[in-house]
């Protein structure tokens, strides 16, 4: 696979603005190049932002979705890019695994690599995986593999993949509200200004109700509740549901009876709509 | 009843973050985030991960309302086992010695096995309050019933209530800000400004030969991009001291100058106690043992005595009860709040008639080996968060009493603001 070298974090602002132009064919395979960004330097001010608005700990430890954040724009570079196969606009965060192989430090360099990966058919539609690996000097620190969803003819026969855990029932071990600038907070800290997060204008115009909260965050929030752990060695795998509508409240609930710990995010109104469930191990 | 029998309490190590100026770089961090980082670390250091110990107990000087359960959230967000248990306490900056007091005591009476003492401060992400009149005036707001009553109670907010107040280093009772009080003591002993100068020069010295030699390196953990000491001048010297106005005091003969007084510093420090057998336990070494403490408290109000002098009482009553002279010791730590209230206490204790009238003993404690004294620096070099002093001394000191030998001995010092001290004797193991 080729390698194109980036020389910094692009801005995602261009991306989504000309990912909403019309006119572009997509191709049929995808990209056979893997961008590669070498040496980033974590800002320790966006570091703090980003902990805590998630609910980590000031911590010189890089969170576990953190690297996942830093190459985002990376995966959006990609799946920008001309003759991608699935359209950019209206792609679907489904699924996420991240491993994190160590803990990493905030002055460490990471040299950042992304690529495109095992597109396939859905029930829904047709899914991709977008792969970040994160090495330090050589040494393979963090991984993560990002599953999109475009919505589209799907096949019902086709390969589901890992099936979630049930999320747990019972009580919550917590009640969160999300306020209605939840999205633009989030979007500030992390980069990713999706207008479908910005606000209820910007996401009615994306076809949503409501402004909703982002994926990766409802995701690291979890993670940050589950404590500093997180942050060294294991794996989590986390299946987002439905979106969490801003404003709202939703009930966070854990289960660490089992091999695995097992959390997910709820409606506090309606407890049968679950927004994500996430396994750790 | 074997287990209420007294046992020994032993240090087995400590950690802090590296103290930074206010305002510095951690403008933004929390007294939580600190004393997580510094709690963090030690747990790191001694495995101690997804661990239960008995208690953590620490404290801040400076406190936000919703803090109420400091420790306890500390801890919460921390690597240690959430069933580990925890208290705030608060003596001023004798609160990180105070909390290593308290844990000791329960390990000797038999009452926990494992705990850690330490405290944290910020003077940079201070509590703001709005004035006393406004205060009491938004509480009538908030018990009024109806809207019409809370219209009315929230009409009688006049411009002049506007405004916001952030803690000051003054004692309540006097209006003194504590360097002007300890301008007076110094006056009163008759410190110099060389002598006072000297001490400052040759705590930084000392702190710098101590990270040069490596001494501090299973001491802290880096927080923030900050490795070691803010306030550390390695180059510090009498002619760049001598430059400094005096900052407290009044007149020609004002001494005391921000060079020979400690700065306002965030920062957070940890030490972890156990008993003989828990250390055997977890394969951990003891470096010391935590063999008393002691506090006093004088009447500084009313001028019987200066506001920081509360030690010089305070460890003559601990020396009593273990037999013990002022000379018995290989390491003295006397906190450095300023230079000149380190010079006044050895003075005091030197003066034969303030030792038979104040302390009612036969004769004067006599001098101390200033070799012995602050020999890794102290807090004028190092800075001074206020309630993580206490856990910095007792580390370092234990560190150095294990690298003395079994049966040395260190001796704390600390004075604490509403003239209070706290003290404490170590032994090497």
């Amino acid at each position: 696979m080729a390698v194109k070298t980036v020389k910094s974090i692009p801005a995602l602002g261009p991306i989504y603005a000309k990912a909403a132009l019309p006119g572009k064919s997509p191709g049929k395979d995808l990209p056979d190049t893997q961008l590669r960004l070498a040496g980033h330097a974590v800002d320790r001010s966006d570091l703090l932002a980003y902990q805590r608005i998630c609910g980590f700990n000031n911590s010189d430890v890089l969170p576990h979705t953190y690297p996942h954040v830093v190459g985002f724009p990376l995966q959006m570079q990609l799946m920008a890019g001309k003759g991608f196969p699935l359209p950019l606009m209206g792609l679907v965060h489904v699924e996420n695994v991240i491993t994190v192989h160590r803990e990493i430090r905030f002055d460490e360099a990471l040299d950042i690599t992304v690529s495109a990966d095992n597109l396939r058919a859905h029930p829904k539609g047709k899914v991709v995986d977008l792969v970040t690996e994160v090495d330090v000097d050589g040494e393979r620190v963090w991984e993560g593999r990002s599953t999109y969803l475009a919505r589209g003819r799907g096949d019902a026969g086709a390969e589901r993949g890992e099936q979630p855990p049930t999320i747990p029932t019972g009580q919550a071990a917590a009640r969160w509200s999300l306020p209605g600038g939840l999205g633009r907070t989030y979007g500030l800290a992390s980069g990713d200004i999706n207008p479908i997060h910005m606000s209820a204008v910007t996401a009615k115009a994306m076809g949503f109700p409501k402004a909703i909260a982002h994926g990766m965050w409802t995701y690291a929030r979890v993670l940050g509740a589950i404590g500093p752990v997180t942050s060294g060695p294991c794996t989590s795998h986390v299946w987002f549901k439905k979106p969490v509508l801003l404003p709202g409240k939703v009930d966070f609930v854990i289960d660490k009876s089992g091999d695995q710990v097992v959390a997910g995010l709820r409606s506090s109104r309606k407890p049968e709509t679950e927004h994500l469930v996430l396994s750790l191990s | 009843m074997a287990n209420n029998l007294p046992r020994r309490a032993a240090v087995l190590g400590g950690n802090r973050i590296p103290f930074a100026r206010q305002f510095g770089p951690y403008a933004e961090a929390s007294n939580q985030d600190m004393f997580t980082a510094a709690l963090d670390g030690l747990v790191a250091r001694y495995n101690l991960g997804g661990k239960h110990l008995d208690e953590v107990v620490g404290g801040a000087v400076i406190k936000h309302s919703r803090d109420f359960n400091l420790t306890r959230e500390a801890v919460l967000g921390s690597a240690l086992a959430p069933t580990t248990s925890a208290y705030d306490l608060q003596q001023a900056c004798g609160t990180g010695l105070e909390a290593a007091i308290l844990v000791s005591n329960k390990i000797k009476l038999g009452q926990i096995e494992a705990g850690v003492a330490g405290g944290v401060d910020t003077a940079s992400d201070a509590p703001i309050m709005v004035t006393e009149s406004l205060r009491k005036k938004l509480l009538k707001v908030n018990r009024a019933k109806g809207g019409k009553a809370q219209v009315l109670a929230l009409a009688r907010i006049r411009p002049t209530d506007i405004g916001i107040s952030t803690p000051a280093n003054v004692e309540p009772r006097t209006g003194l800000s504590m360097g002007d009080h300890m301008a007076i003591t110094a006056k009163k002993w008759g410190i110099t400004r060389e002598a006072q100068d000297e001490l400052a020069m040759k705590s930084h010295h000392n702190l710098a030969r101590a990270y040069d030699e490596g001494f501090q390196d299973d001491l802290m953990t880096s927080f923030m991009g900050v490795s070691r000491d803010q306030n550390l001048r390695a180059d510090s010297s009498m002619e760049k001291l001598a430059k400094l106005k005096p900052a407290f005091g009044k007149g020609d003969d004002a001494t005391m100058t921000a060079g020979n007084s400690t700065p306002l510093t965030d920062g957070a420090s940890v030490v972890l106690l156990g008993s003989d057998e828990w250390a055997a336990e977890q394969g951990l070494t003891p470096l010391a043992y935590f063999v008393d403490g002691q506090a006093a408290a004088v009447d500084y109000v009313h001028g019987a005595e200066g506001l920081l002098m509360a030690p010089a009482y305070a460890i003559p009553r601990m020396l009593e009860r273990q037999g013990l002279t002022l000379q018995d010791f290989d390491y003295y730590e006397i906190h450095e709040a300023f230079a000149a209230t380190v010079l006044s206490t050895l003075k005091a204790w030197e003066n034969d008639e303030w030792c038979r009238e104040k302390l009612g003993s036969d004769g004067a404690l006599g001098s101390i080996d200033r070799d012995k004294l602050n020999v890794n620096g102290s807090s004028l070099a190092a800075g001074h968060p206020f309630a993580a002093t206490g856990g910095r001394i007792v580390a370092s000191l234990s560190k150095m009493l294990h690298a003395k030998g079994a049966g040395s001995r260190g001796l704390i010092s600390i004075c604490a603001a509403g003239g209070q001290g706290v003290v404490a004797i170590l032994e090497g193991a």
